[in-house]
């Protein structure tokens, strides 16, 4: 990302600019990254010498290894590197070991697009939505949580800092974390647009900027590696998983999406009514999120974020203020409106979670799906009769329910196409069973005496 | 005058051509009978084969009619199928034609001349009469006139129990749903030669829009544009139905350069009472015109307190549910939120909408005034900066102070 400064707005260097860059800066290694269906970041490294070959895209990875990718003799993938995500890690300049990284796309040993290959299915989500979404960009509020490490470096869930938010407290080190944190992304070339204390005690957030789609998936999983990369140099642990402790909030990721260029005023019109686009958008999105929460919220934990508590949003509605609904439209800034989806979490797999946003959106704005009217007030004050009649439903309350959504959806599953759909439920059953089939400290501590 | 070129082939195709794309747009009979009367300078009543009215179209200084059917009476057409209509005291032509579709009779095509001359223009009416018949045996041949009269029965207020009306529709093939929303709409501005095809158009647009929701949306033509009577058995579709009709102005503006739109949108009503709808639309969409200044769709709703104003005569009850309909959202508030929304309100417009004067009379920070006001004009829906709004909420207010709860 060293071509521009803006988020995503990425003009992809040349392999020659490549090449220059890494003897510049003197990169010896080279992270080739990608994820797999369940999100996970993974990477091969090759030394520098190497990164002509893998600018050719001929670096190959064994697929059969990489959960919900390939079995038997089809193994052997390879990786074509985006040249747009060219970056050296920062915390690593000046050091011996420069390490760079390239975010890549997999391949078929044939060359082809791979069609399990998370990227490559945001790409052709894009592709598909191209006719009536040329001109969404996204942005994202990224809630995490810095824990100290103990003695023999294993990470806690206890946290010396005690503030909330905004709070500022120099002598905090997650403070000084996040500060590191937020100067890495922005030397990546991710374009931060703030970074503070989150609610709870050392819960942090970090916003970025509006940018292309696909930019925008990339910066989520820049954001996971670098935050866990720069808090370990400062003897903290970041995680994002969903709900670490049961008392304090959730940590989720907010997509704000919007449907004009900054200027164009096409989101709202002079009235400051929401264009049509705007409504059919949120039309979609509120259809779908029973389904697209099993790809947004993918893990077990994630569903006890998703509870009445912490402005957390745990049913299909939309409002202009109150900050649990599902889709919230806050007051237009810069004369660009933006349409806030509240119900994701960083345990997602980025490319996934965007691509079924991105198909809800589609389809609502190619059907003309309304929204009804936005809710006024908390959402957790819905008795049963004013959902009915404003055909509000409840999201999933489990990952297993949330599968069982996903299944009966076929947007959703379309935008998955076949071949990560079943790979993501199979892995994801597999998870909720383990799950259910184990014996929690909770239920020693309600039953063991009791019974 | 009369248009002196319609008599030569030329004109007569280009006539036909006319009649062609109104059909093909969806113009319907209306559309069809106001296309010959611009052509003709003459008015045309189109009645079905049961004498029911089913357009009038046109104008003119003479006099004429509701019906042909006590001047056809007897009358022995002369060969061609035409027959003349002998109107005391008018000196013009009068003309009808039976409209057939095949050999069966499916109505009359009548034509009321300003000029005369209509003999010479028998061709351009039995074109007419050709396209009008297919729209009525369209309606004709399948359920939809059953249909349609059922709806115009239930409009008509001619059931007097809700039963009796399911019972109808359901033996008409009709699935009432629990709860309607009407749309009024009609295009502005139409100059005659376009008149028909943008009918057509404005028809196909709002249905577009309208289709959003579920169910079968009925279509009424009424006076000079139509009325949509949507399905809307959810407040959630009453909801949608409401912005789905208030974006049909720019899709309007969109698809067809010049098509103005000025429409109303009823509030939710039960089936039996759809009558109550239909009349809330027609009633905002003539508000819209006069006070709004036309080329949108207000819904009933968001009118306040015009629609009491123009029915004149407001009985105490009416006033009453209105002031309480306004007020109702706030009061709800201040009770779950113990807040003094209303309170605010009405010292705020005590003392000539001063947010200083107000704040100091409530012993809060003029910060507070302003948090409250906004708050006000979310909860409420009325925007404070207007002088419509405004006017409602005072007559609200003033309803609420002479008629204690």
């Amino acid at each position: 990302m060293h071509s521009t400064h803006v988020n995503g707005e990425r003009k992809a260097p040349s392999k020659r600019d490549i090449l220059r860059i890494a003897k510049e800066r003197e990169v010896r290694y080279v992270r080739l990254s990608f994820v797999d269906i369940l999100g996970i970041g993974k990477n091969v490294t090759i030394p520098v010498g190497e990164l002509e070959s893998a600018l050719e895209g001929k670096v190959t990875f064994d697929g059969g290894s990489i959960d919900g990718f390939v079995r038997g003799e089809e193994a052997d993938m390879m990786l074509l590197p985006d040249l747009a995500t060219f970056a050296v890690y920062p915390w690593t300049a000046g050091s011996e070991n420069v390490e760079a990284r390239l975010i890549c796309d997999i391949a078929t040993p044939d060359g082809e697009p791979f069609e399990g290959c998370p990227r490559t299915t945001l790409r052709r989500a894009l592709e598909d939505a191209g006719d009536v979404m040329a001109a969404v960009r996204a942005g994202l509020e990224i809630e995490f949580y810095l824990f100290d490490l103990d003695a023999d470096g294993a990470p806690t869930v206890r946290t010396s800092d005690v503030g909330s938010y905004f709070d500022s407290d120099e002598s905090d080190r997650g403070e000084a974390a996040r500060l590191d944190i937020a100067k890495s992304l922005e030397a990546m070339g991710l374009s931060v647009a703030s970074a503070h204390h989150e609610h709870g005690a050392g819960q942090h957030e970090v916003d970025l900027n509006e940018g292309p789609l696909l930019a925008t998936a990339d910066a989520l999983l820049t954001t996971r590696t670098v935050a866990k990369h720069v808090a370990a140099r400062h003897r903290l642990h970041a995680t994002f998983m969903p709900k670490p402790l049961e008392t304090c909030a959730g940590s989720g990721v907010h997509v704000y999406f919007t449907t004009s260029a900054p200027g164009d005023g096409a989101a709202a019109d002079e009235a400051g009514e929401l264009t049509e686009e705007t409504l059919f958008a949120i039309g979609g999105l509120l259809e779908h999120a029973p389904a697209f929460t099993a790809v947004c919220n993918p893990t077990v934990n994630s569903y006890k974020r998703l509870v009445a508590a912490w402005d957390a949003p745990i049913y299909t509605a939309w409002s202009y203020r109150s900050a649990n609904a599902l889709v919230r439209v806050p007051s237009p800034q810069g004369g660009v409106q933006r349409i806030e989806v509240r119900s994701a979490d960083a345990s997602c797999n980025p490319y996934l979670a965007m691509a079924v946003l991105v198909a809800s959106i589609a389809h609502g704005m190619r059907h003309h799906l309304l929204p009804g009217d936005p809710l006024l007030g908390s959402t957790y004050d819905l008795n049963d009769r004013e959902r009915d009649s404003r055909r509000i439903r409840m999201l999933p309350k489990s990952l297993r329910q949330a599968l069982a959504e996903l299944d009966t959806d076929v947007v959703v599953r379309g935008a998955l196409g076949d071949h990560v759909y079943h790979a993501f439920r199979d892995a994801k059953l597999e998870e909720y069973e383990r799950y259910r089939r184990a014996v929690h400290p909770w239920e020693r501590e309600a039953y063991l005496r009791v019974y | 005058m009369i248009d002196e070129t319609l008599t030569s082939p030329d004109a007569l195709v280009a006539f036909a051509e006319g009649l062609a794309k109104i059909a093909s747009s969806g113009g319907g009979a209306k559309a069809l009978a106001t296309h010959l009367a611009g052509a003709l300078n003459a008015a045309v009543l189109v009645e079905d084969g049961e004498w029911r009215h089913v357009a009038l179209a046109g104008s003119g200084t003479r006099s004429m009619p509701p019906s042909i059917r006590d001047l056809v009476a007897g009358a022995l057409p002369n060969p061609d199928g035409f027959v003349r209509l002998e109107l005391p005291g008018e000196p013009h032509d009068a003309l009808a034609l039976r409209i057939r579709g095949g050999d069966a009779p499916l109505g009359w095509l009548s034509i009321f001349s300003n000029g005369g001359g209509l003999a010479s223009r028998q061709g351009a009416i039995r074109l007419a009469a050709a396209a009008i018949a297919v729209e009525l045996s369209r309606d004709a041949g399948g359920g939809k006139n059953r249909r349609k009269s059922f709806w115009d029965r239930l409009l008509s207020r001619s059931y007097d129990d809700p039963i009796e009306a399911k019972d109808d529709a359901s033996s008409r093939g009709i699935a009432l749903a629990t709860g309607y929303v009407a749309v009024a709409l009609e295009a502005e501005g139409l100059e005659e030669p376009s008149a028909a095809a943008k009918f057509g158009d404005l028809r196909r647009i709002a249905l577009e829009t309208l289709r959003a929701g579920s169910g079968e949306i009925v279509v009424l033509e009424r006076g000079g544009g139509f009325v949509f009577l949507c399905p809307a058995p959810l407040e959630v579709d009453a909801q949608n139905v409401r912005t789905a009709a208030t974006l049909i102005p720019r899709a309007a503006t969109k698809a067809h350069f010049g098509l103005k739109v000025v429409g109303g949108v009823g509030r939710s009503a039960t089936a039996i009472e759809a009558y109550k709808t239909v009349d809330e639309a027609r009633e905002s969409m003539f508000i819209a015109r006069r006070l709004f200044g036309g080329s949108r769709v207000m819904p009933y709703d968001d009118l306040g307190i015009y629609p009491l104003l123009l029915r004149g005569g407001a009985t105490s009850e009416e006033l009453r549910a209105f002031g309480q309909r306004v007020l109702a959202p706030l009061r709800a508030y201040d009770e779950k939120h113990q807040t003094e929304l209303v309170r605010t309100l009405r010292l705020y417009f005590d003392v000539g909408q001063n947010v200083k004067t107000a704040a100091a009379e409530l012993s809060v920070h003029r910060h507070t005034v302003f948090y409250r006001l906004r708050q006000i004009a979310e909860i409420s829906g009325y925007d404070l900066d207007s002088a419509h709004d405004q006017l409602t909420l005072r007559t609200a207010m003033a309803i609420d102070a002479l008629n204690p709860r």
